[in-house]
């Protein structure tokens, strides 16, 4: 018997493979995330309350201390002892864990958590988080699918899991962007929680921010958008 | 026996392989573009115009409000890069351009845009948006006469360019595919001669006569089982009947004229917005198509994994993002600037209720009643 022979040891992977894309059609892994029938409304402005959101720094320190522990687990397996000092190096294969990714995550969860002011309008099939000085999250549902968004520069998938939306953005370079929106039970409050993976941290970094609902100022017009005119302003008010 | 077995699974394993590359293969049919619309772009057209012909030979046309191609799935909406209420507009739209091109020919007779189908028609166009955007449109079109002949069944695909914009009042950017229609359509009717198109002109009037009073003008036709109708007979000169059957004609061809005029307005409404729309669009999807290409090129700022190198992923993400939202956001100006118009023009024909199409079955009905009244016929018989 011929064992090395490569063309059957191809086909045999080949084989393989085809079975893994055959057996699961994408509409069956997909249908049991997207129930828009629990989905719930988070329409409205809405403003930063800092007092009950996270701090990024208090978050930062349990990061460093989540990934000491891993390090200091990983040095015990291996039989190296290491000092729980406040000066003991962090790391982890390659770059990972290095000082500097560690603060990346941080300071990235800060970057993508800036916005203070949120305006969010949504229908049946669809919801449009318009965030202050960032690009809006948009989102379409349907029964039984994720909606997915594809860029070369990166891919959107978005959808609820029980009474939570969930918007995940998976970028070039291993970084993940990930943000959870539910509604407290009284309807006044929004947390939304962010989450930033990067491939060279091991841990991934979360902050909670919190927006309460906000009237916005009757500037006394209302506008809209034309192509031909641009934005249009009138002083009656808007129907 | 052992090597029996393994020769036994190998052939196994190459008939799963077969089996699942052919599975694949298939998926891979179904993601790939439609190929309907991979036809060749149709250039550069000179219209071509028809100095002088004989009246018998100006057949009447009606163009059909196309169907806007919209997918049911809404879910496909965006991802086909389809703003159903644009599409709706643009339904409306081209037919009428379409229409004035036909005119610049010269080679028909009165060319109407019809909300609905009308089976009577001397000539009836009718069309399928099959993309439509700034940069590409690609449209069904068929073409059948009163016979039920086929004269154009095609896809037509047209491209712009830079200098195709911003258009001008009496053009397009995609004029080109209209001329290359209209050259078809007289290419097809410059193939018959005057006794074939008398005999769809004649045949035109009898189907309209017979959908008024099947026992009067049914006998005077025959449809073979292709649907092909030809006349088996003609009516006596003067036969006060088919006098009846012409006036009622002129007075549905009055009510089109008017509908044929809203269709015209909003035409000339939405020209200036559309174009600007269309305009955005390509300058839009260009500079989405470099921007990617120059991000996915250009030199990395810092380590993988440190702030300055996460920061240049996303700042380059949010770009693209904001660019295609501003566009969703130009969609919803064309709907506050255009829609407002076609709606207000739909409403407005002889204060019937409902759409252009719905006051058009209207009117049709109430001019077969009086026909009937007439006659004494059996409405709608």
């Amino acid at each position: 018997m011929n064992t090395a022979n490569p063309y059957r040891l191809t086909l045999v992977l080949l084989s393989v493979l085809c079975l893994a894309a055959c057996s699961s059609p994408p509409q069956q892994r997909r249908a049991a995330i997207n129930q828009t029938d629990r989905a719930v409304n988070f329409s409205g402005f809405w403003e930063l309350d800092y007092s009950q959101s996270d701090n990024i720094q208090d978050n930062l320190n349990a990061l460093v201390r989540d990934v000491r522990q891993q390090s200091q687990q990983r040095a015990q397996a291996s039989g190296v002892y290491q000092s729980a000092g406040p000066g003991m190096i962090i790391g982890g294969p390659g770059d990972t864990n290095s000082g500097a990714s560690i603060i990346g995550l941080a300071q990235m969860a800060d970057l993508v958590t800036q916005s203070q002011l949120l305006e969010i309008t949504q229908d049946e099939h669809k919801i449009r988080v318009k965030r202050e000085e960032d690009y809006a999250l948009t989102c379409e549902f349907y029964p039984g699918q994720y909606h997915t968004v594809e860029t070369p520069l990166g891919r959107e998938i978005c959808g609820w899991e029980q009474h939570q939306l969930i918007f995940k953005t998976l970028l070039p370079e291993g970084l993940t962007i990930q943000q959870v929106l539910s509604l407290a039970p009284d309807g006044q409050r929004l947390n939304i929680a962010t989450t930033v993976i990067s491939d060279r941290v091991t841990s991934p970094f979360t902050v909670n921010r919190v927006y309460v609902h906000y009237v916005p100022q009757d500037d006394g017009y209302s506008c809209k958008m034309t192509i031909s005119k641009g934005r249009v302003c009138t002083t009656e008010k808007s129907r | 026996m052992y090597d029996g077995k393994i020769q036994v699974s190998w052939r196994a394993a190459a008939a799963l392989a077969l089996c699942c590359l052919v599975t694949l293969a298939a998926r891979a049919q179904q993601w790939s573009p439609d190929p309907a619309l991979a036809v060749p772009p149709v250039g550069d057209v000179t219209l071509r115009v028809e100095q002088s012909v004989p009246e018998a030979a100006l057949l009447d046309v009606g163009l059909v409000i196309f169907n806007p191609g919209i997918p049911i799935d809404e879910s496909t909406h965006s991802k086909l890069g389809i703003f159903p209420e644009i599409r709706k507009a643009e339904a409306q739209f081209m037919p009428v351009l379409l229409r004035q091109v036909l005119l610049a020919t010269n080679a028909w007779g009165v060319v109407r845009v019809l909300p609905d189908e009308q089976a009577s028609t001397e000539l009836m166009v009718s069309g399928r948006i099959l993309l439509s955007n700034g940069s590409e449109l690609v449209l069904q079109v068929s073409a059948r006469d009163a016979s039920g002949k086929v004269w154009l069944d095609k896809t037509y695909r047209d491209l712009t360019t830079e200098r195709d914009y911003p258009g001008s009042e009496d053009s397009d950017p995609f004029i080109d595919l209209y001329r290359q229609v209209a050259n078809d359509l007289l290419a097809y009717r410059q193939s018959l001669d005057s006794r074939q198109l008398r005999a769809i002109r004649q045949v035109a009037l009898l189907r309209y006569a017979a959908s008024l009073s099947e026992d009067a003008f049914g006998s005077y036709l025959q449809q073979d089982p292709e649907g092909i109708y030809t006349l088996v007979r003609l009516p006596a000169q003067g036969d006060p009947m088919l006098a009846r059957v012409e006036r009622i004609r002129n007075q549905e061809h009055l009510f089109v004229d008017t509908v044929d005029e809203q269709y015209v307005k909003i035409y000339e409404e939405m020209a200036p917005t559309y174009t600007l729309w269309r305009q955005y669009g390509r300058e839009q999807a260009l500079y989405q198509q470099e921007y990617e290409a120059r991000a996915q090129n250009r030199d990395r700022i810092g380590r993988r994994g440190t702030f300055p190198a996460m920061e240049q992923t996303y700042n380059t993400y949010k770009q693209i993002k904001i660019q295609k939202q501003d566009l969703d956001d130009m969609s919803q100006g064309f709907n506050n600037e255009v829609t407002p118009t076609v709606m207000e023009a739909s409403g407005r024909v002889f204060r019937l209720s409902g759409t252009l199409q719905s006051q058009y079955n209207e009117w049709r009905s109430i001019l077969r009643d009086i026909f009937a009244l007439e006659t004494g016929a059996p409405a709608g018989s």
